[in-house]
């Protein structure tokens, strides 16, 4: 009898201890999903915690709470946002508000691009900017929304909007330049030429970070041989564009780019030890490399050859007075569309637009592409800005969205295999091929 | 008759939870992985299509699984083969053999065990670094820099430098696995047969290893499935399947097909197939290193 007692006693607790638990996570879910509580709407957030740092996007809540005090906003900023708030957005929690870019490893967003996932926020341009008398659309440079990074389906639909922008190029150091007497290349050949003095002295005239920083390059590349129409053919998969002259130009640029390269660039060109190969550029080991103005932060602790400046190029001219290309990397917001709170997230996109906001994000080096921002730049940052007004004009946009195909990826076909050019275990013929293949596989599929 | 249905209702009572979460995190999961590899669907979305096969026709035909798969190969092969003969080597050393400071050579040779993957990975990378690297370093103190390498930039080599790795962590673990069975033979028989004649070498192969065979075949199985999870956690912490994917393994394969393609049910097809692949395999040496099991 005793026993009997004892043993209904353990399942009676442990049901308990089951039963809370199950409580706990519940209460959990709710507050994360953003669902209305009696006292204040909640409105989650989440943002890629990217260079410029959390700070930023705590202010912005602060200040946005400030404004609507019946509104409280849960902030999810993390390095590896992905990994955060995807288990979560399976079991059916979404995010209200995500800032997070295409053209990450993961490529959260480009999932839910492929699945139709985003909510479409075209009308959000044409609302005011949060307490203030002009539409977001009247506010932003001209050509941010106009693109396939924010319209992916191409069809004048904004499903993303454009935030913090950063013109990518080729980085230097500018001193080493200066005391060598060496001029910044404009044209591919006076490149050559450049890689061959370096050489003689030691220095590789090429590294890469990793072979996904080649997007920006190859975009800039395309436009430079093929102008806009061509690129924009190339990025919606266009039938045979890849071994049109044009195309075969380009790889042969970076197959020659390959053979110039700091031979221990491959080895480290991981996520891992990709700084290893930034660090050859502030050691004087290597002249140039593809990147973007963040890499100013991200090496900011880093040793540094003497006298050490950071200077910035739009890529290399083809031929003599021939367009130069500088891409323009945006990170993008947006709404998924099994949020529960559209309404007021589309409330906050206003926000972010605001004065008050956009100078918080300029406080941390965050320029969104609002006009008149770039005036208010200083330092590096001022420099890294200005190169539009130097001629040099901005790429923007990536490839068409399209339903997945198994096994097939046009980046990894494309940047990844650089690596291999680079190594000698592929030629450019092969490679050429091989991206015209996926090309083909991929035109199908498009939305 | 009392007696026996208050033992069931025990019995019933301390199975029942672990039998509920076997089935709820072990069981429906698996089913699920088979039922998803015949669907075609992002990951996110509610749009489930049903393709039937259709996903195991594509992964035929896709050479960079096949790829995947070699590699996944290779490294199960050279890490257990390496392995096995460093940890029954080191292990016979320190059981039968009076070595000073044997018990200090147990701890360190422990030691990579008990460190996290990612550790690992930063010491090996650090390891292998072309320029200030210890091997490269190694190599150029003694005149012989003809084999200094890119141990993670040349894709030939990049496998068998990740390779290294695993054997590293691995050999300790069944180091002392071996050693325990080691330390149960009685001490009898190697004094009889030392009295026979036999030298070290005989002893070995006619009384040590027939002894752990058991043991042997057990770790067999082990080693089969650590190298398949513990090559993905390398592979991703330390070349994310770089240069150009020739350090890829079918999990990593898989898991960048399932989450960053938008292709989970491509990536489940891939699970199936890793999944029958290693049972077949575990069976496949369990039944063709049976012997009889010698008692003693």
């Amino acid at each position: 009898m005793k026993k009997k007692a004892l043993l209904a006693g353990t399942i009676a607790l442990l049901s308990i201890v089951l039963m809370a638990c199950q409580d706990k996570d519940n209460a959990e879910v709710s507050s994360n999903g953003g669902e209305t509580t009696k006292v204040k709407q909640t409105l989650h957030v989440a943002a890629l915690e990217s260079a410029y740092g959390k700070d930023m996007w705590s202010k912005i809540i602060d200040e946005y709470q400030t404004e609507n005090p019946d509104v409280k906003v849960e902030l999810t900023a993390d390095k590896n946002l992905e990994d955060v708030i995807s288990p979560n957005m399976k079991a059916g929690n979404y995010p209200d508000v995500i800032l997070l870019a295409t053209g990450r490893k993961l490529a959260l967003t480009e999932n839910l691009i492929k699945d139709k996932a985003l909510e479409d926020i075209t009308d959000v341009l044409d609302k005011n900017v949060y307490g203030e008398d002009v539409t977001i659309k009247d506010k932003l440079i001209p050509g941010f929304t106009d693109t396939l990074a924010t319209n992916p389906f191409n069809d004048g639909k904004t499903y993303l909007a454009p935030m913090f922008y950063s013109p990518t190029g080729l980085f230097y150091n500018a001193n080493l330049l200066k005391e060598k007497g060496w001029e910044v290349p404009t044209t591919w050949d006076e490149m050559w030429a450049l890689g061959d003095k370096a050489k003689a002295d030691g220095i590789s005239l090429f590294t890469y970070p990793t072979t996904g920083y080649f997007d920006a390059f190859v975009y800039s590349l395309l436009l430079e041989v093929g102008g806009p129409d061509f690129y924009n053919k190339a990025m919606s998969y266009e039938d045979g564009i890849w071994e049109t002259p044009e195309a075969t130009k380009m790889f042969e640029i970076i197959g020659k780019l390959g053979k110039y390269t700091e031979p221990t660039t491959v080895a480290n060109a991981n996520d891992k030890d990709f700084k290893k190969n930034q660090q050859l550029i502030l050691d004087n080991k290597a002249l140039f490399m593809p990147n973007g103005t963040w890499i100013v932060g991200e090496m900011a602790d880093a040793p540094r050859a003497d006298g050490f400046e950071w200077g910035m190029t739009a890529l290399p001219a083809i031929e003599t007075g021939g367009d130069r290309y500088a891409f323009t990397f945006f990170e993008q917001i947006w709404v998924p569309s099994a949020a529960k709170n559209k309404d007021a997230a589309k409330d906050f996109l206003t926000f972010v637009y605001s004065d008050k906001a956009s100078s918080i994000f300029a406080e941390a080096g965050a320029v969104q592409p609002i006009k008149g921002n770039s005036e208010k730049l200083t330092g590096d940052n001022k420099l890294f800005y200005s190169i539009y007004d130097n001629g040099a004009k901005a790429g923007m946009g990536g490839f068409a969205a399209t339903d997945a195909v198994e096994g097939v990826s046009i980046a990894d076909t494309l940047f990844r295999s650089i690596d291999s050019i680079v190594s000698g275990d592929k030629t450019v013929k092969e490679w050429q091929k091989n991206v015209e293949k996926v090309s083909d596989q991929l035109r199908p599929a498009l939305k | 008759m009392k007696k026996t249905t208050e033992k069931r209702i025990f019995i019933f009572v301390c199975t029942t939870p672990a039998l509920l979460l076997l089935t709820l995190f072990m069981i429906v999961p698996t089913i699920e992985v088979f039922r998803m590899s015949l669907y075609k669907w992002g990951g996110f979305s509610n749009n489930q299509v049903f393709v039937g096969l259709n996903n195991f026709k594509i992964l035929w035909n896709d050479m960079n699984f096949i790829r995947s798969l070699q590699n996944s190969i290779l490294l199960i092969v050279v890490v257990t083969l390496i392995t096995i003969v460093l940890a029954i080597l080191f292990s016979t050393l320190l059981t039968r053999e009076n070595v000073k400071g044997g018990n200090f050579f147990r701890v360190i040779f422990y030691i990579p065990n008990i460190l996290s993957i990612v550790v690992i990975a930063g010491i090996f990378s650090a390891i292998y670094d072309p320029t200030s690297g210890l091997l490269n370093n190694f190599l150029s103190v003694f005149n012989i820099e003809s084999l200094q390498k890119m141990w993670l930039g040349d894709q030939k080599i990049a496998i068998y430098s990740i390779s290294g790795a695993l054997v590293w962590q691995a050999v300790g673990y069944y180091m002392v696995m071996y050693m325990s069975s080691m330390a149960n033979i009685p001490e009898s028989f190697y004094e009889a047969s030392s009295l026979e004649g036999a030298g070290r070498i005989t002893q070995f192969f006619s009384i040590t290893l027939p002894l752990i065979w058991n043991n042997i075949r057990t770790t067999l199985t082990f080693f089969i499935v650590s190298t398949i999870n513990l090559s993905f956690l390398l592979v991703q912490a330390m070349t994310g399947g770089g240069p150009d994917g020739s350090t890829e393994v079918f999990l990593s394969y898989m898991y960048k097909q399932a989450y960053t393609n938008s292709s989970y049910g491509y990536g489940m097809a891939i699970g199936v197939v890793i999944f029958l692949f290693s049972f077949a395999l575990s069976a496949i040496i369990n039944q063709i290193t049976k012997r009889e099991v010698l008692e003693y």
